[in-house]
């Protein structure tokens, strides 16, 4: 162990995965912005899909993480604040990432609809979740015992996950204005440096995920660190008070 | 000649959108990791499992 690694949340691994992933970005605005030839159909604001698509994916997989973390919580046998931690880390990046989801479908829905915003399924479904979680990281932020705060996120996080089906399947269940899914099983809508530069994307937006994940749940074990460093002290001179 | 149409096209809109995107992955990044150091700092190793 050395001094310099010691007073931030780096390691070998998270640099290795941070610098793959500054590589990935630098990639994906090349390929998306000069490499990738305009859609046929859409023009040039299809170059939307390489920012769109794999922040509604990182967003579905930071939820997906947040679900199985809050199960694995409440499950007795593997009971533990670690998977609560987890839960709370990739709930609050998938928030960001639904957040650029939405930004970004906004701007590509006045480019090719002509308008930022409908209310038809998918967008409803999109904003309901982005809502949801909102509300659970604000609930993580609420003064409770570790115990119980755990017990309400992991609930209220399991809950918010099962709008995530419907968010995916609602451009098939529901006639919306939504183009339908860019991939399905077997098959994508899409070919050719088009498909190969939202390959790049996805790659680069998962080593990001990844790497603020890494870093993120290192800053949360601090915090929590902190927190029980004030409660010991606080005890302590409460002990001091009464004993005096 | 595809920046060119992307000139005559949505040019503010697609690069505001990218750099909306990248600009908050860059402002996130930022902010964990100065707190990050901020708390370490305040922290002795055995509670930095990771160093």
């Amino acid at each position: 162990m050395n001094q310099s690694n010691a007073l931030h949340t780096g390691t070998r691994g998270s640099r290795i995965i941070g610098i793959l992933a500054l590589i990935g970005l630098a990639w994906t605005l090349i390929f998306a912005l000069v490499i990738s030839p305009p859609d046929e159909v859409q023009g040039d604001a299809a170059r939307f899909l390489y920012l769109h698509v794999p922040a509604a994916m990182m967003a579905y997989l930071a939820f997906a993480v947040t679900a199985i973390s809050s199960v694995l919580y409440l499950w007795k046998k593997t009971r533990s604040l670690t998977w609560d931690r987890v839960a709370g880390v990739s709930g609050e990046i998938g928030l960001l990432m639904t957040a650029l989801m939405l930004a970004t479908g906004m701007i590509w829905g006045k480019l090719t609809w002509g308008v930022y915003w409908r209310w038809d399924a998918r967008l409803t479904s999109t904003a309901l979740l982005f809502i949801m979680f909102i509300g659970y990281v604000a609930l993580r932020g609420l003064e409770s015992s570790p115990a119980v705060r755990a017990r309400r996120c992991a609930i209220v996080g399991i809950v918010a996950f099962l709008d995530v089906p419907l968010v995916h399947f609602s451009v098939t269940w529901w006639r919306t204005l939504h183009q339908p899914p860019t991939f399905q099983v077997g098959k994508a809508t899409i070919s050719g440096s088009m498909l190969f530069t939202l390959f790049v994307s996805m790659i680069s937006f998962t080593l990001v995920y990844i790497w603020l994940m890494m870093h993120r749940n290192r800053l949360a074990m601090m915090e929590q660190a902190v927190e029980d460093h004030g409660l010991k002290v606080a005890i302590a001179e409460r002990h001091a008070e009464v004993s005096a | 000649m595809i920046l060119a149409s992307l000139v005559k096209t949505h040019l503010v809109l697609i690069i505001g959108g990218y750099g909306l995107v990248f600009g908050s992955f860059a402002a996130y990044a930022w902010r964990v990791v100065s707190r990050g150091r901020s708390f370490a700092r305040q922290l002795p190793d055995e509670d930095k499992p990771w160093t």
